[in-house]
């Protein structure tokens, strides 16, 4: 064939161009997929924090072993939903005799309770980010909560990365944490603000 | 009765810094006496947040009435005192300012030191004076025993001192600095 050269080079740069088309975009930041993003914590980078008074003066502890995942099916968190687990019996407030009244069981009774969770199947948009909508469990005792928070995405060297931080007012006399002399509120507030500043990854499903 | 001092009797001010000095520290003994006994739990916190806050109210007393006293003429130490018990006098004096400052600051720090800040009352929280420090916490915590019983044979060589004027020497000593005696 006369063409049989021609022929070929028509059909490898055919073939050719093909497999560019089919070939994946250079990395940037990659769109949700149909089914959806799903987001978990990198605990390295992470932290969950709380704020109290203690005789009139505030102090902080942290709770360093807890769980998130976030899940959205769109290209923000709107109309997803997100689950935190907490270990309570590893919180630390830095001492040793306080950590261990904190987990006594007229407080958080982490022998009966060792998890808190918070729980939200709403996320909706607002005006300064987002707010999860949920159930909040604390020492067995369950109420609605909501909890606002920030959130972006970041290419991160072909990791989608969710950077998520917010905070919330929880008082704790509202879930049983003061049982006994311990419901008094002038030696430990009533109040407590809970904050968290999060690294979530992307993964699969 | 007079506000200030005179060089024959002590003003009705300095008389009252005196007294009520006298009084939040039997306060305070009894505060950390009760403290003492109790395990950790809301009580033992209470009495310990009211002994801080009665211990800062001693400390702002104690440098107001130091100046107070250099604004003022003050009642001299009589005149037919032997050496010793002019030294002794002015020791006990001198080492009461001392004691009644370094009670207070210590008990602070030892607080700083336990990463507890101090609270005045609920109204208001104090600054940290030293960095969260088990180690350093410990050692204010004995110093801060050990400056009490300092402090308690002070005032012991104190009121000694204050009721042989009276009954020994038979001046006027003592009474100049209680209210309601005239002379």
């Amino acid at each position: 064939m006369r063409y049989a050269r021609l022929c070929l080079a028509l059909a490898a740069a055919l073939f050719a161009a093909a497999t560019m088309a089919a070939a994946p975009p250079p990395a940037a930041a990659p769109a949700a997929t149909a089914a959806g993003s799903h987001f978990v914590v990198d605990p390295a980078k992470s932290s969950l924090q709380f704020t109290f008074e203690q005789a009139g003066a505030a102090s902080t502890g942290r709770f360093p072993r807890f769980g998130v995942t976030l899940d959205f099916p769109g290209a923000d968190p709107a109309g997803g939903r997100l689950e935190v687990t907490v270990e309570v019996a590893a919180l630390d407030t830095g001492d040793k005799d306080r950590d261990d009244t904190l987990k006594s069981d007229d407080l958080f009774a982490v022998k009966k309770f060792p998890e808190a969770r918070f729980s939200a199947q709403q996320i909706v948009k607002t005006a300064s980010g987002y707010e999860a909508a949920g159930k909040l469990t604390i020492r067995g005792v369950t109420r609605d909560a909501r909890v606002p928070f920030t959130f972006r995405e970041a290419a991160e060297g072909g990791v989608t990365a969710g950077y998520m931080a917010g905070k919330t007012l929880v008082r704790r006399l509202d879930f049983g944490v003061g049982q006994g002399e311990w419901k008094a509120t002038d030696q430990a507030g009533n109040d407590v603000t809970v904050s968290f500043t999060l690294r979530l990854t992307r993964a699969a499903h | 009765m007079a506000l200030r001092n005179t060089t024959r009797r002590w003003g009705v001010i300095a008389q009252t810094f005196h007294w009520v000095i006298v009084a939040l520290l039997i306060v305070q003994v009894t505060l950390a006496e009760m403290a003492d006994d109790l395990p950790l739990g809301v009580r033992k916190l209470s009495l310990l947040a009211r002994h801080k806050s009665v211990g800062i109210t001693i400390l702002v007393l104690v440098i107001l009435r130091l100046a107070w006293r250099s604004a003022n003429v003050n009642p001299p130490l009589p005149d037919n005192l032997k050496p010793y018990e002019r030294k002794a006098a002015r020791f006990t004096h001198v080492a009461l300012y001392v004691l009644l400052a370094a009670m207070p600051l210590s008990g602070w720090m030892m607080s700083s030191a336990r990463g507890f800040p101090v609270s005045w009352f609920g109204f208001f929280t104090l600054p940290d004076l030293v960095p969260k420090n088990r180690a350093l916490y410990d050692w204010l915590m004995m110093t801060h025993h050990t400056l009490a019983w300092v402090l308690f044979a002070v005032i012991a060589l104190h009121v000694a001192g204050a009721l042989k004027h009276h009954f020994v020497h038979k001046d006027d000593v003592l009474k100049r600095m209680l209210p309601f005696t005239h002379h």
